[in-house]
């Protein structure tokens, strides 16, 4: 009846698991009481649940990706205290079979549950406004896709409390991950949610290019496009070439494991190592998929902020482009140590190698962009200047992980579990945190606090140094990576040092909690009135702050480089507005709860086939299907907002803009 | 596309001027006529999958010459997926489609052959020990 669940399943004997969900569903309690108590179900359903709002489904993939992320630092901070009590004669309070959940769940976490929303979350709030459109291609798959990734990202978390999570690490490698070996739930867990979720995330690939090559507001040509958008379509781009990679992989373990055949097994013909090749096929442009739109979010703070246009635009496209392809050609680099040979290993490095040049491009536009500008110190500079310096070191030992010979020595050492973190936190985390700063005034209509900021913005770059300096070092004196146990006593010190580096994050990621809070708290003083907080460039500034649910009562009609830039000047010039427009009523689309009902009968299904309840597993994707079908007859997709209604939004953001132009015309006469 | 004002905002003939839009966007073609142009599509290829099993089955083609015939049949039916599925054309609206193509080309063949080089080599190198020692003389 319930296929391989029983009561055995849930962690009664393990009180880490057990405490912590315990503590999970009594919050999530809470919060569904709050919810109830304070009557906020219909305007929930109604504005977010449903939504189909590309700045509404942005805000929710950021929620998401926060939670994950707060997660995933949670694990981080257990292995990291772990290792450094698991000592010689200490055994540290972590099992081994709990320490490897652990790890994998870290690592799955991270990439897929939270960068991942988080960057996606920013393609979504940012890329139409800054095409100057109402909405991406496909707003409906949009609400499909955030679904869907939520969806995954639940049932990792149901693996806390019902079951257990892999032990192989977050690329589950076989022979290890096949069922012989790993005869639990942990790697299904893995494999359903991240199947779930990949699938979401090819459909927002899709949608996005889509939305970049095809809706873009009149004058928008390629090469007037904001770099942010140049960015989502290169990643974008890689979703769709690479993550039908990921699914039929992991669908070929998972069919090695249900119905026992020989893929990846190391008998019957099967092949572990070509699990190796596919999965890093798609793994290492994932990393790329993740970089490049942080790549993106650096480019337009770094030219607001240096009130200057980017430097070297047309090379900046130039070297996205580069690297979306090259980021293809690389994938072996990760496991030169499996015997290919020199020739094949001497190719790879290359081709590694010459990645660097295109992001050292990009690095000296970033300088450029500087010089000579009049820079300012805000929170996402801070972030963005932290990033340069931390992310260069990232890609030097990056480089030399790509000499094959050097690589053979701290091939899966702490050296490798350093470079890595090096520019994934240097590069991505930096960039979502700079961004965080940079959009929330657009999103939310109010500022975060700056001196929190600051003070989050130091104790992460400290912390990251003196947590990963010291994995460096130990990579080079030869630990390897994912150890519970340490044998080597004077390897002790360093872990303690590294251990004090994650209490600076800690303090960090509090700081970054008390600006939040301390912000949501003033939000009335810290009111953005204008639309236009940091002196912008691109066509988000150019509404008020939330923007409206149409985002422009007009296409805007761009004419250069910099559109929002042009029309500001133009303005401050003749201190005077465009003329006023003739409203028309907008078309927009309807909400729909496809999105919701596919992810939660997906979620049913991934939970069955997980325990092999297969009828419930044939039940909920009949219910998807059946959702599918019922959306697919309906036959109302869009609204009108009356052209009335346009108007009066609208005249509200003239009135703003006039206002800002005096003040500006006054402090431009005063200077 | 979910707003038509995006491209309603110009007259056609702006919106022609713009390097970027193909089949789909330009209003001079409705809805019927996709639908029309993929009805017709299918059944050029479905005359040409029967065809290919017909050469198979029957003597209309000379017997050594059928692998050539079942090769021209393959390459019509190629020829009409490109055509009347994804919308290639040689217009000079058509650029997006095309590249779409090549770069799923271009995927396809850095995956593939990349892997096939990579294998090769790694089974030549990685030998099973029993099979290494059956090759030395
Ligand atoms: C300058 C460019 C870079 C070069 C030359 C480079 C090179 C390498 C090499 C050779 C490895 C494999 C080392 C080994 O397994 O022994 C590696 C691992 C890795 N790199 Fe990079 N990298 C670069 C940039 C990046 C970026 C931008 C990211 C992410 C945003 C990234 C994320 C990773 C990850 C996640 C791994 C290890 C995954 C694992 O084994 O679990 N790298 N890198
Ligand atoms: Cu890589």
């Amino acid at each position: 009846m319930f296929g391989k669940l029983t009561w055995s399943a849930i962690p009664f004997d393990q009180p880490i698991p057990l405490i912590t969900s315990i503590v999970l569903i009594l919050v999530i309690l809470g919060v569904l009481a709050l919810v109830t108590v304070r009557g906020w179900w219909g305007m929930l359903w109604r504005e977010w649940i449903t939504s189909v709002d590309h700045k509404r489904i942005g805000i929710m993939y950021g929620l998401l990706g926060v939670v994950m992320l707060v997660r995933g630092f949670a694990d981080a901070v257990m292995m990291r205290s772990q290792q450094a009590f698991a000592v010689g004669a200490h055994r540290g309070y972590l099992a081994p079979e709990h320490y490897d959940q652990i790890f994998s769940a870290h690592g799955t976490i991270m990439i897929f549950f939270a960068a991942m929303p988080l960057v996606i979350g920013f393609m979504n709030f940012v890329t139409p406004l800054q095409l100057g459109v109402r909405d991406v291609a496909f707003p409906t798959l949009n609400s499909v896709s955030f679904w869907l990734t939520a969806s995954g990202a639940l049932l990792v978390n149901i693996s806390l409390f019902v079951g257990e999570f892999a032990r192989t690490g977050w690329l589950p490698y076989p022979p290890l991950s096949e069922s012989a070996y790993s005869p639990g739930v942990g790697v299904d867990y893995y494999l359903w949610a991240i199947q779930i979720s990949g699938i979401g995330t090819l459909m927002t690939g899709i949608n996005f290019v889509t939305t970049v090559l095809k809706l873009r507001c009149p004058g928008m040509s390629y090469l007037r496009m904001p770099m942010f958008c140049w960015t989502t379509l290169a990643s974008s781009l890689l979703i769709v070439a690479v993550f039908p990679i990921l699914s039929a992989t992991l669908a070929m373990l998972s069919l090695d494991r249900v119905f026992g055949w020989h893929y990846f097994t190391s008998d019957a013909g099967g092949n572990p190592m070509m699990f190796m090749n596919l999965i890093w096929a798609w793994g290492h442009p994932e990393v790329y998929i993740l970089v490049l739109p942080a790549f993106g979010i650096f480019s337009e703070v770094f030219s607001t902020f240096s009130g200057k246009p980017l430097f070297g635009y047309r090379s900046m496209v130039a070297a996205t482009l580069f690297i979306c392809i090259v980021a293809m050609m690389t994938w072996l680099h990760h496991f030169f140590t499996m015997g290919s040979g020199p020739a094949v290993n001497t190719a790879f490095g290359i081709s590694t190698s010459v990645i660097a040049v295109g992001t050292g491009v990009k690095i000296y536009n970033w300088i450029f962009t500087m010089y000579g500008g009049r820079v300012r110190m805000t929170v996402p500079m801070l972030w963005s200047l932290g990033f340069i310096f931390t992310f260069v070191i990232g890609g030097m030992t990056g480089v030399l992980l790509a000499v094959p010979p050097a690589d053979f020595l701290v091939h899966n050492s702490m050296f490798l579990v350093a470079h890595f973190h090096n520019v994934i936190v240097g590069g991505v985390v930096f960039a979502l945190f700079a961004g965080l700063d940079y959009w929330f005034p657009k999103a939310f209509g109010f500022r975060l606090h700056e001196g929190w900021g600051k003070a989050a913005f130091w104790l992460a770059f400290i912390g990251f140094w003196v947590t990963f300096v010291p994995l460096y070092w130990l990579g080079m004196l030869g630990m390897t990576r994912r150890l519970q146990h340490v044998w080597i006593p004077e390897w002790g010190p360093l872990l303690d040092w590294s251990l004090a580096g994650v209490a600076i994050l800690v303090a960090g990621a509090a700081a970054q909690v008390i600006m939040l809070v301390v912000s949501i708290r003033q939000r009335d003083r810290r009111r953005d009135t204008t639309g236009d907080p940091w002196d912008g460039r691109s066509l988000e500034w150019a509404t008020p702050s939330p923007p409206p649910f149409f985002n422009f009562a007009q296409l805007p009609d761009v004419e250069g480089e910099e559109a929002y830039w042009t029309i500001k000047l133009r303005a401050l010039e003749s201190q005077r507005l465009d003329p006023e427009p003739h409203y028309q009523a907008v078309e927009m689309p309807v909400n729909s709860a496809v999105g919701f009902f596919t992810a939660f009968f997906a979620t049913v299904t991934g939970f069955s086939l997980i325990w092999h309840i297969w009828w419930l597993a044939g039940l909920g994707l009949l219910g998807a299907f059946v959702g599918f079908v019922f959306f697919a007859w309906r036959d109302v997709h869009e609204f009108h907002v009356p052209a009335e209604e346009v108007a009066r939004a609208d005249r509200a953001r003239r009135a703003a803009r006039t206002a800002l132009l005096g003040e500006r015309g006054a402090e431009a006469a005063a200077s | 596309m979910s707003d038509p004002e995006t491209f309603a905002a110009g007259p056609a003939s702006e919106l022609d001027g713009r390097e970027d839009h193909a089949p789909g966007d330009a209003p001079s073609e409705d809805a019927g006529y996709w639908v029309h142009n993929a009805n017709f599509g299918l059944a050029l290829s479905v005359l040409l999958t029967a065809g290919a099993f017909a050469v198979v089955r029957s003597d209309l083609v000379w017997g050594p010459a059928i692998p050539v015939a079942l090769l021209v049949l393959a390459i019509a039916q190629m020829g009409v997926q490109l055509v009347f599925f994804l919308h290639i054309t040689t217009g000079p609206d058509n650029t997006n489609n095309v590249l779409a193509l090549a770069f799923g080309l271009l995927v396809t063949f850095l995956i593939v052959v990349g892997s096939i080089w990579i294998m090769d080599h790694l089974n030549h190198n990685m030998m099973p020990m029993q099979q290494l020692m059956q090759m030395q003389p």
